[in-house]
């Protein structure tokens, strides 16, 4: 099949020596330390450690919801961080260039189906006829298209969970993060997700970082990084094919 | 792309919004200028029209009358009470007669006395007379004698002389009977006015009546013309009736009118107006009239309160209109005209009025003429307004 | 973009009807007290403009008949009718009294006045003018006196025969409308208890009970009950004369007081309602307080009820002014909705209250303007605390 072309996403994002200090002087508290991690464009990792590790830290980094101490950090081939944010409008990037996937759906109650993936390119300032037609792309793709109209609480989990990864992929940003995305689900579905996830990397030429702790998921990853004390490490993955 | 909302609630938002938007624009009519103003219309029709008079009065005897003594005097007796029913004559109270029967017993004394020197003066009379007789034929007879020289001429003087003083003895004996009868009536005149003061004490009823108050007790003293007992002839009770200067244009003695007692108020008597006063009551502006029953019912009471009816002949044929429809504008007396829907004020001039409020038009509308009666409020040239039956008597914002 | 606001409110519609529907009811109390006062300001106004008058002439030194008593004799509309450009001038009497309904009393504003001149009732919205000289009575319908009925003021029984409306009093007391000499006996005569002490007393004196002249007693006594006083008289001008000349010429020569139209409107605003305004006042400003607290807590709470929803938002990207928008144009929508609500049941309850309510469209406008700004200040508190939730948030743990 044919991916679409996603320009500035062909590297992919990739950090180095990122670390994040909170307060100061004797209270201060190192939650990151020094975390070295790349995802090339349509690669799936993992990303697992235990609580109190700086995983959630590293998450926000990646987020761009908090200010890492140093480090740098490189989006789709741009230096957004160097010791210092290199781009202005945070939110912007986050709308653009960074998709969420979180540990429940997160959909807007008020909006229905469509209008929670649509509402991403609206954001960013797509017409709403355009930015419609894109979610039901999307949908379609993701096999929800036939509960478009409805409303989010209508829906199963696993829908639920399709749409939030719709919403993820809305802006074709050039990284995904997903946070414990099948903590609640049972194996068959978890897996289900990570085809589905994997099949999304692909086809949009996306870096998919999952964090987990699920042993469900754990050796469907070809590359996964460990955090541990604030400092990451690689390891070298299971791969087990999903199909 | 359609989007698909379940149906009932798409439908309940609806008409929510509707609700909200219809109140809100009912609620912006209501107040402002867009405001309607309710009225309610009649037609101008030719009738009768009754007019009367009406004013209230108070009961009143026609014939009453105020007992006492002519002279100040101290009540010995009184013989009746309120309410008794009195004849002609009758012995009604009698006052302390003191001194009067000793006074009285001598004028008649003295009365008698002058009856006595009038005897006597009469005597006087007829002696002095028979002696002046005498003493004429006396001297006639000397003179004769004189002439054939018996006598002397003073014999004959002396004769002479006799005859004067016998002449002016009758004329003081005459002077004396005059006097005396003079004198005798006199006496007798004071005797009868003793007497009639005597009758006066008597107070008797001067007609037929009812006594209506008791002033004065035995023993109390009054004074010349103090009443002791007042009586009024109830067959004479009579409305004596107010009426407004301004509305009693149209009077006329004889006039039926409608009597209605304080005393007894869903009746209505019949009577006719038997008497209008030259003077009216410039304070107050009433006339003064007496309307009389024509049949006098019982039981009444002097000073009872009595609303008074009279109605004036009937005027047929008229123009009228409800007096509702009267109303002021700019100064002027008018109706407000309704003019192709809209009102318009034209003055009229009024005649005849009747109790039930119809009025006659002498000038200014024609018949069919429709005429604003109620409204809910005062009214403008050309205002907008909203033909009812009825205004109810319902509030309005 | 799609609008937040409206899709939230969409979603939660009921919730957000009914809040709007109790911040309705608020909204519509505070119309309603803005009502009470433009009723209250309109009362006088319409008494002032349904007296027909152009001058109100009063007793010397006092500002009545309406703020203060005042007592003039009744023959001095004549004087005043002589003066140059005085068209009309009639005696009218004013007293707050207790009418009497079967067993019920009403408390109204007796007028006594003369037909067709200046101080009857302008229209009628049922039945028809007095026709008698005595004993009918045309009555406000706040009364609660219906066509046909009657009622007693002091000692006579009057029938209704007419109904009028907007004919209060400042203090919002039903007028009660009858002949003037009926009114003046009403006001002026004392009861029967009064009456016959008086009469003792005045018995009792020498220099009125006097033997040698009788009469006197009774002519004392009846100058006593009689009643020729009156609380104003009320004058109209003719076209092409200044009503403040005539008033200052009546101040002048004819040791009373006038005012015109302004000068009454003055007194009766400024200095009757002066108090119940101010209250009026503190109270719509209290209303405003307690419905912007509403608002924000309201807004606060529904703001509160989506922090997840709010802190995904920012993460993926919303502006911040886009989320500012959203509580603002819901505080809006909900302020749209109260306001409709409230002027809907302000217009619908308006007119069950005793006294006149009148909403007029400027004060909505008005209150719309107010409404809105109160309820986007309102949100401001929500708006805070959506400021300040962190993004980071939605990242667990």
């Amino acid at each position: 099949m044919d991916s679409p072309s996603n320009d500035g996403n062909e590297d992919g994002i990739r950090i180095e020596g990122l670390a994040k200090r909170y307060g100061e002087g004797d209270t201060a508290v190192d939650a990151l330390k020094d975390a070295n991690l790349q995802v090339a464009a349509g690669e799936v990792v993992g990303l697992i450690g235990p609580s109190g590790s700086g995983k959630s830290t590293l998450l926000k980094c990646l987020g761009a919801v908090i200010d890492p101490t140093r480090g740098r950090m490189t989006l789709g081939g741009a230096l957004i961080y160097d010791n210092g944010w290199k781009i202005a409008d945070l939110r912007a990037l986050r709308r653009d260039r960074i998709g969420f996937i979180f540990q429940a759906p997160y959909l807007i109650p008020f909006l229905n189906v469509t209008d929670n993936v649509a509402l991403m390119p609206m954001l960013a300032g797509s017409p709403n006829r355009a930015a419609r037609a894109r979610a039901m792309e999307l949908l379609q793709a993701l096999d929800v298209a036939h509960r478009a109209g409805a409303e989010t609480s209508a829906l199963s989990g696993g829908e639920q969970q399709r749409v939030s990864i719709a919403r993820a992929l809305a802006n074709r940003p050039p990284v995904i993060l997903a946070d414990e995305p099948t903590a609640p689900l049972d194996s068959e579905r978890a897996l289900a997700v990570m085809r589905i996830l994997h099949r999304m990397a692909r086809e949009y030429r996306t870096a998919i970082i999952v964090v987990t702790h699920d042993e469900k998921i754990i050796p469907t990853f070809k590359r996964i990084y460990h955090i541990r004390d604030g400092r990451t490490s690689e390891e070298r993955g299971e791969g087990r094919p999903l199909d | 792309m359609i989007k698909r909302l379940k149906l009932p609630r798409q439908l309940w938002i609806i008409l929510v919004g509707v609700v909200l938007l219809a109140g809100l624009a009912w609620a912006a009519i209501q107040g402002g200028p867009l405001a309607t103003t309710r009225v309610t219309v009649t037609k101008v029709v030719r009738g009768d029209v009754t007019p009367g008079i009406s004013g209230i009065g108070t009961l009143a005897a026609q014939r009453a009358y105020v007992l006492g003594p002519t002279v100040a005097g101290r009540v010995q007796r009184v013989l009746v009470d309120v309410g008794d029913t009195v004849k002609a004559g009758q012995l009604l109270a009698e006052m302390e007669p003191v001194d009067l029967d000793a006074r009285s017993a001598a004028a008649n004394a003295s009365a008698l006395r002058a009856a006595s020197a009038v005897a006597a003066a009469e005597a006087q009379l007829h002696d002095a007379r028979s002696r002046q007789k005498l003493a004429a034929s006396d001297l006639r007879r000397n003179l004769d004698l004189g002439s054939k020289g018996f006598l002397s001429a003073s014999a004959i003087e002396a004769k002479r002389q006799q005859l004067e003083s016998a002449d002016a003895q009758l004329g003081a004996a005459e002077a004396t009977l005059t006097s005396a009868r003079q004198d005798r009536l006199r006496l007798e005149a004071e005797l009868s006015g003793t007497r009639q003061q005597r009758g006066n004490l008597r107070l008797l009823a001067t007609a037929d009546a009812t006594v209506t108050s008791r002033e004065a007790e035995p023993g109390s003293t009054v004074v010349a013309g103090q009443a002791v007992l007042k009586l009024a002839d109830m067959a004479s009770l009579r409305v004596r009736t107010r009426l407004d200067q301004s509305r009693s244009a149209g009077l006329r003695s004889g006039q039926a009118a409608r009597i209605v007692l304080r005393s007894r108020a869903g009746e209505s008597f019949p009577g006719r107006l038997v008497r209008i006063d030259p003077q009216s009551d410039s304070v107050t502006e009433e006339r003064l009239v007496d309307v009389a029953f024509e049949r006098l019912p019982d039981g009444m009471t002097i000073g009872e309160l009595a609303e008074v009816t009279l109605q004036l002949p009937t005027v047929t044929k008229a123009l009228l209109i409800p007096n509702a429809a009267l109303r002021q504008h700019d100064g002027r007396s008018g109706v407000w005209l309704l003019n192709g829907g809209r009102p318009r004020f034209v003055a009229v001039q009024t005649g005849a009025r009747g109790f039930d409020g119809a009025v006659q038009v002498r000038d200014g509308l024609q018949e069919g003429d429709a005429v604003i009666v109620y409204s809910e409020r005062e009214l403008a040239d050309n205002q907008r307004i909203e033909v009812f039956t009825s205004l109810n008597g319902g509030h309005a914002p | 973009m799609i609008s937040l606001a409206g899709r939230d409110i969409l979603h939660s519609w009921d919730r957000f009807v009914l809040t709007g529907l109790g911040l309705g009811l608020l909204i519509g109390v505070t119309l309603t007290m803005a009502g009470v006062y433009r009723g209250m300001v309109d009362d006088a106004r319409v008494m002032l403009t349904n007296s027909g008058a152009d001058l109100w002439v009063v007793q010397q030194d006092t500002q009545g008949p309406y703020a203060e008593p005042s007592s003039l004799r009744d023959d001095v509309y004549r004087d005043l009718l002589g003066l140059e450009g005085v068209a009309q001038a009639a005696n009218v009497t004013y007293l707050t009294m207790q009418v009497r309904k079967g067993n019920a009393d009403v408390r109204a504003m007796v007028v006594g006045f003369e037909p067709g001149q200046p101080g009857e009732p302008a229209f009628l919205i049922a039945g028809r003018r007095i026709t008698r000289s005595h004993f009918e009575a045309v009555a406000d319908v706040m009364s609660g006196f219906a066509v046909g009925e009657r009622i007693r003021i002091r000692r006579h029984d009057y029938t209704v025969v007419g109904l009028t409306r907007r004919m209060v009093s400042s203090g919002g007391d039903p007028m009660v409308f009858i002949a003037l000499k009926d009114a003046q006996e009403a006001q002026f005569l004392k009861d029967n208890d009064a009456i016959t002490s008086e009469r003792a007393r005045t018995a009792a004196n020498p220099a009125f009970n006097r033997p040698g002249v009788p009469g006197l007693l009774d002519a004392v006594n009846a100058s006593q009950t009689s009643s020729h006083t009156v609380n104003a008289v009320l004058v109209t001008v003719q076209p092409g004369h200044a009503p403040d000349d005539i008033a200052t010429d009546i101040r002048r020569w004819k040791h009373l007081q006038a005012y015109t139209r302004v000068q009454m409107e003055d007194i009766l605003i400024a200095k009757l309602i002066a108090t119940a305004a101010k209250q009026i006042g503190m109270f719509l400003v209290i209303l405003a307080i307690v419905s912007a607290a509403i608002v924000a807590f309201i807004i606060y709470t529904m703001t509160l009820g989506k922090i997840r929803e709010i802190a995904v938002l920012k993460l993926i990207g919303t502006r911040n002014r886009t989320i500012v928008n959203m509580i603002v144009q819901q505080a809006l929508g909900l302020g749209l909705i109260g306001f409709a609500v409230g002027k809907i049941a302000a217009t619908i309850w308006g007119p069950a209250f005793p006294k006149y309510v009148l909403l007029e469209p400027m004060d909505a406008v008005r209150g719309f303007m107010i409404v809105m700004v109160v309820c986007a200040l309102a949100s401001t508190l929500a708006i805070r605390a959506a400021l300040r939730i962190d993004p980071a948030a939605a990242i667990g743990g």
